[in-house]
């Protein structure tokens, strides 16, 4: 990180790329990264994938199982014996 | 992971399940089909491998509900044994990217590409959730697992790392990767549709 800051005003964009998933794991700010004041593609690239990502958070689970699916399990649970419960559960 | 806030009437249907209640499964089969089966889809890309897989983790939920105790949201616990059904499926079927580290990386042609002095549109506010689910099935099976244990799913990197036994680095590189990927797949279907 100290590296990268040492070395982000005379970065290129394939540098500032290649150290992008550390800077994005490391959670900082990169709106003042020195490199973007002065580079509008990688700056849209940066935005582009804090959106993908923020979208990604946002997926809901929409899909639901056919009702064959329910079917077979309870089949299955028909020729099935579950295992004894545990004696106690924390809560 | 993220995403569990208790589900009011699920712990009686919990405890009566371990008591071997049919009635009480079939409550959290409910409670939990959508969320299970969703997991499933994204992982895998496919429906009908996706409603095998969810009637297996919930045959397995069924066996072993008796060995749950609680140190974690049972949603939490579900949906890990969920993803543990999908990876040792994927792993049976023989695919590399959720066995050897190395061959993590897909092929050369469905890696993202550097993205050195393309100025044009940006995705920003502008992609709708039906559009980003399409591209994430169009991900290669590597990318496509992280990406949705990740960014999806909000799994960690080292419990990642662990369940597709790959280094903590991979796993950060390989989200990185999708993430670019999906980038280009996003922008490629804006501009057939400028086009269009």
């Amino acid at each position: 990180m100290t590296v990268i800051r040492a070395l982000d005003k005379t970065m290129t964009c394939t540098e500032f790329q290649d150290a992008l998933p550390e800077l994005f794991e490391s959670q900082a700010d990169l709106t003042g990264h020195e490199h973007l004041k002065s580079c509008e593609n990688c700056a849209a690239l940066v935005r582009d994938l804090q959106y993908i990502a923020s979208q990604a958070r946002l997926l809901l689970p929409i899909h639901d199982p056919s009702p064959a699916v329910w079917d077979h399990i309870q089949q299955a649970i028909r020729q099935d014996k579950p295992e004894p419960p545990a004696t106690a559960i924390r809560k | 992971m993220r995403r569990n806030p208790p589900i009011a009437g699920e712990q009686e249907a919990i405890d009566k399940a371990r008591e071997g209640d049919a009635r009480s499964f079939e409550i959290l089969y409910a409670m939990h089909k959508r969320r299970v089966y969703s997991l499933c889809l994204r992982m895998l890309g496919n429906v009908a491998e996706a409603e095998d897989l969810t009637q297996e983790a919930f045959l397995q939920l069924y066996r072993k509900i008796g060995t749950f105790r609680g140190d974690s949201a049972f949603s939490t616990w579900l949906h890990r044994l969920a993803v543990n059904v999908v990876l040792m499926h994927l792993r049976r079927k023989g695919l590399p990217q959720v066995s050897l580290e190395e061959t993590l990386e897909p092929s050369q042609d469905d890696g993202p590409r550097k993205d050195i002095g393309a100025r044009d549109l940006t995705l920003s506010g502008s992609i709708d959730r039906v559009t980003l689910e399409r591209a994430i099935e169009n991900l290669p099976p590597g990318y496509r697992l992280v990406f949705v244990l990740h960014d999806v799913e909000g799994y960690e990197h080292n419990e990642i790392a662990e369940m597709l036994d790959c280094s903590i680095g991979n796993s950060k590189s390989q989200l990185h990767k999708a993430r670019m990927k999906l980038r280009d797949l996003l922008r490629t279907g804006q501009r057939k549709e400028q086009i269009a």
